[in-house]
């Protein structure tokens, strides 16, 4: 039920009217063999783990999520009440699909999971999270990651 | 999430976003994006449905496959009323009784039961304000009483009280699931926050906030209410 007009207002309106900063098409990067695929997920659900400082409005930073961490200390700070959270308080996987993931791995779908899976806080402006992004971008390719995948709330 | 697949693309990675607002992938173009029907927070469709998220996964990942000049968007259209945005469980009811003499007695009637959503879950959500259950109701409760609780440290009172509101909700939520069953999100966010009295101490809460003259209050007024029920409650509608 994620179509705009499945939305109630005045949500609709906020998610229709959101600042989406135009970009130049970027030239993607050719993937490699899913046999060698190293995939991350990295989510903007402001995940962070037990004990952590909650993630607050516009924060730019992001947070690891190691494979260690069980799923009952992953927790979500993330700003808005305006979208579902029983789910991810059932099933982490809705969320941050890391089980599904592993389970590729065992079956040889994908090279590996990631050690490590990563979150952002949404509803910051995109341009704001540039420098954090590429940081991001450039620690999880010194730690072998290739491919991403990016899971919204 | 557009703008984070451009930023690793240009870094080198390569990328699919799981969409769920369609509009925002066709607006800012990133290089590959699935979009989901499901409802907003389940990005990946229900909970408990591995077979759901694995395919939700795979079809993601499926776009890596593909040959692309230009930004790939396709759509996942296996729509199932399993994930929460359907038309719910006639049959589900809140798994006990409430005591509803005070906000803090129906909290403490709570406990036992979502002790046993815990246990049937094996985790709790519950614990980011980092007060228990109960004591977050009472610093909502008390907030702007005459004798507040004094506030822990380690973290703001105002950043307290936000998020001793996602650790109230969190804690009824997950209780009324300590017997399992298919309520819809809608179902659960009725019988919350027009059948509780958590729910109606959150709402006063709310606008207590919404209204404040400390401007930090009035920052937090949106999240902790969803947008469309504070609409209805403000204009005295019913919930459709």
């Amino acid at each position: 039920m994620a179509r705009l007009a499945d939305i109630p207002e005045p949500e609709r309106t906020v998610i229709a009217d959101l600042d989406c900063p135009l970009y130049a098409d970027t030239p993607p990067v050719t993937a490699v063999a899913k046999a060698l695929r190293h995939v991350a997920i990295v989510s903007t659900a402001g995940l962070i783990v037990r004990g952590e400082r909650p993630m607050l409005a516009n924060e730019t930073g992001y947070r690891a999520i190691a494979a260690t961490v069980g799923d009952g200390d992953i927790l979500c700070s993330h700003v808005s009440t305006n979208f579902d959270r029983t789910g991810f308080q059932q099933d982490l996987n809705v969320m941050l699909p890391r089980d599904r993931l592993r389970e590729m791995e065992d079956e040889g779908v994908i090279g590996k999971a990631a050690d490590t899976h990563y979150a952002f806080m949404g509803a910051t402006s995109p341009k704001k999270l540039e420098d954090k992004a590429r940081e991001l971008g450039r620690s999880m390719l010194a730690l072998g990651v290739n491919t991403v995948v990016l899971a919204p709330v | 999430m557009s703008g984070l697949a451009h930023y690793l693309e240009d870094e080198g990675l390569a990328t699919v976003i799981v969409a769920l607002v369609r509009e925002h992938i066709v607006s800012m173009r990133p290089p590959r994006a699935l979009w989901v029907p499901f409802e907003l927070g389940r990005p990946f469709g229900a909970p408990g449905n591995a077979d759901l998220q694995r395919r939700v996964l795979q079809a993601s990942l499926a776009l890596l496959d593909k040959a692309i000049s230009a930004p790939l968007l396709e759509d996942f259209n296996e729509a199932t009323l399993a994930d929460g945005g359907g038309d719910g469980d006639d049959n589900w009811r809140f798994p006990g009784a409430l005591d509803n003499s005070s906000v803090l007695a129906e909290a403490a009637s709570v406990v036992p039961i979502w002790q046993l959503a815990c246990e049937r879950l094996g985790k709790t959500s519950v614990g980011i304000s980092g007060l228990a259950p109960e004591a977050a109701v009472e610093f909502i409760e008390r907030f702007h009483s005459v004798d507040p609780m004094p506030n822990p440290k380690g973290m703001a009172q105002v950043t307290r009280a936000r998020f001793s509101v996602d650790d109230i909700k969190a804690f009824y939520f997950e209780a009324a699931l300590a017997e399992g069953g298919h309520p819809s999100t809608q179902q659960l966010h009725e019988w919350f926050w027009s059948g509780t009295l958590a729910g109606a101490l959150l709402r006063d809460f709310q606008e207590s906030t919404r209204v404040s003259e400390d401007k930090n209050l009035r920052l937090i007024a949106s999240s902790l209410v969803p947008a469309e029920r504070t609409y209805w409650f403000l204009n005295g509608l019913e919930a459709p």
